[in-house]
């Protein structure tokens, strides 16, 4: 962290930067021979981050996306100072996060999907006058986010209830109305889905593309939801094994992975052979297809489906987004070869 | 440095308004704290008293002098609630542990002044000191002690020592729960309780060796006996030096260790996080 000496001009408009940062874990081994256990334990190293070179600018709307053990995590403990890197240099905010971890933090709003920092042996509205303390937030900025957090997150219904008795839902729009108190420059959000029913999903994505679209901010966000992290965010970043494997617009994901589609048919009969199409998965009376439509057009697939008597009923769709996903991850699983894209 | 003690008495008053109100949530939950209080403070001096009256003395302190002691006792254990209990800032191994200390680096200020401000507990946790300060009082006026400045000076100056030899030995174990943390998550309350079960008795009797191995090795003698035999003028008046002296190493060894500590877990992470409340 000694030489993270980033340049000046790139406080101004970016929001964090990561260049060239491994971050690297070793992991106990421990076998059924007690003895060497005990006294010759093993070891291995885990790359969580090999090498990343990443930059967010400011205003950006970014979905940091991956599979279990990616590295997302790791990403956002290193950049608000929780952890060190191995190699490379970051900054977030322009500044160095171990070194001026307090600085940063008055600028940064970061929450854990699966951590709270509610008083729970408190009511809601307890916890917001613990942070306005804490954070040192003047009466003005507090009243303003407040005011706001109140008006997306619909805080009021729950404002005297003590956190351990709200719902998950509920839980997560406190914890993201208290991270909004002190106006963070910048917004880590890890899984904050994670759990949630379809309504108080909805609600979290409406609220964070509120934040980015109309009042600027920043946010860095992850999910295991693919489908959410392409809707809300202008941008994903996808993480394989440590490294960076994609960056660009959404859209640009479906053209790498090719334009792959959906058919369900419906029949009372077992799943039916579909010339060019790939049997995905059945339920009920209702088969599933996977096929690529660069190669089979929807007219030819039609006429192929006019010859199953036994059809009842045809469905076509775009693959979702995971499942486009899912063949990529296996698919960067594999050694790349040279010249590959990333 | 202004801006931290800033930080630090605005810090008190948030934490005395959260204890405040923990304690007023209900009232069968607030009388039965006060009450359960009440009944821990006398077993705690109770025991030892009745065996020094019974005797006519322990270890060389008559009745009365073991009541002063005990109220010492009480007085830095009381002193420990108030600062330390809340909020496992004293039993600090637990969330280090627990993977529990980003809660702390995601707050923009010094950990020094979160962890001396998150345990404070003027409601709920001050019933030992006060209780310890009564005792003290009666047992001092029995004794017909000097209530002088210096003298009180004295007093406060060795229940603050004992109370951070106290602390820094829970912080100086802790130090481990950074390398080993699901071995090590209760070790702080294993020193705490191992001082406090032996802190308050007279050591007296005891032979001259096994007194210092009490007092500088494992320092359950600094806790009450000591203090209280130089309060009472038993001791030489160097050893008055002699706790601030050793609170302070501990302490500087704890600090040192503590901030490696620190760097291993910026290193390495935590290696489990356990989302059961960081503060309970």
């Amino acid at each position: 962290m000694a030489n993270s000496v980033l340049s000046d001009t790139a406080a101004w408009d970016t929001a964090a930067e990561l260049r060239g940062v491994t971050k690297c874990f070793s992991q106990r081994q421990n076998t059924q021979n007690v003895l060497k256990n005990l006294f010759h334990p093993t070891y291995r190293t885990v790359t969580a981050l090999d090498q990343v070179d990443l930059c967010i600018r400011r205003g950006e709307f970014v979905a940091y996306a991956g599979p279990n053990g990616a590295g997302k995590s790791t990403t956002f403990k290193l950049l608000c100072g929780m952890l060190s890197p191995n190699r490379g240099t970051l900054r977030t905010l322009g500044l160095d996060p171990v070194r001026q971890r307090i600085a940063l933090m008055k600028q940064l709003g970061i929450l854990f999907g699966n951590r709270s920092e509610l008083w729970w042996d408190h009511p809601v509205c307890t916890s917001f006058e613990w942070k306005k303390q804490v954070w040192d937030i003047p009466e003005e900025v507090y009243q303003r986010q407040l005011h706001l957090a109140c008006e997306m997150l619909d805080l009021k219904p729950f404002w005297n209830t003590f956190a351990r008795e709200l719902s998950l839902g509920q839980r997560m729009r406190a914890d993201l109305g208290l991270l909004l108190l002190h106006d963070p420059a910048l917004i880590l959000l890890d899984e904050p889905t994670l759990g949630l029913d379809v309504l108080a999903k909805r609600q979290m994505i409406d609220t964070l593309k509120t934040l980015n679209r109309d009042f600027g901010a920043t946010i860095l966000v992850t999910s295991h939801d693919l489908d959410d992290l392409t809707e809300m965010a202008q941008r994903l970043v996808m993480l394989a094994q440590g490294s960076i494997v994609f960056d660009g617009a959404p859209d640009g994901l479906r053209a790498i992975a090719g334009d792959s589609r959906t058919l369900t048919l419906t029949c009372a009969d077992p799943a039916p052979q579909v010339p060019g199409a790939t049997l995905s998965h059945s339920e009920g009376e209702r088969h599933t297809y996977l096929f690529d439509h660069q190669a089979l057009s929807t007219s030819n697939l039609l006429q192929a489906i006019g010859q199953l008597p036994q059809v009842t009923d045809v469905e076509l769709g775009r693959a979702p987004i995971e499942q486009v996903i899912a063949g990529l991850y296996q698919k960067w699983k594999q050694p790349a070869a040279p010249g590959d894209p990333k | 440095m202004a801006g931290n003690w800033k930080a630090l008495f605005r810090l008190w008053g948030v934490y005395a308004r959260l204890d405040l109100h923990w304690l007023t949530q209900d009232t069968k939950y607030c009388v039965l704290t006060i009450f359960s209080d009440l009944l821990s403070n006398l077993s705690s001096v109770l025991g030892v008293f009745l065996l020094a009256v019974r005797f006519g003395g322990v270890g060389g302190l008559s009745a009365d002098e073991v009541l002063f002691m005990l109220g010492f006792y009480n007085i830095v254990s009381g002193l420990f609630n108030l600062f330390f209990l809340g909020n496992n800032v004293g039993n600090i191994s637990r969330r280090i542990g627990r993977g529990q200390l980003d809660h702390m680096l995601i707050q923009p200020l010094p950990l020094t002044v979160q962890l001396l401000s998150e345990g404070f507990l003027p409601f709920s946790g001050s019933g030992v000191l006060l209780g310890g300060i009564a005792v003290t009082v009666i047992a001092a006026v029995r004794l017909s002690l000097p209530f002088s400045l210096p003298w009180l000076g004295l007093l406060l100056l060795m229940a603050f020592s004992a109370l951070f030899i106290w602390v820094g030995l829970a912080y100086l174990v802790s130090v481990s729960a950074f390398y080993h943390p699901a071995g090590s998550e209760e070790i702080s309350s294993v020193a705490i309780d191992a001082l406090a079960t032996l802190g308050g008795y007279p050591l007296g009797g005891l032979s001259g060796w096994l007194q210092a191995l009490l007092v500088v090795v494992f320092p359950a003698g600094c806790l009450a006996w000591l203090p209280a035999m130089i309060l009472l003028g038993r001791s030489p008046f160097g050893a008055a030096a002699l706790l601030p002296l050793l609170a302070l190493f501990i302490c500087g060894i704890a600090a040192v260790l503590f901030q490696k500590g620190m760097k291993h877990y910026g290193k390495f992470g935590s290696q489990r996080y356990r989302s059961m409340g960081h503060r309970s």
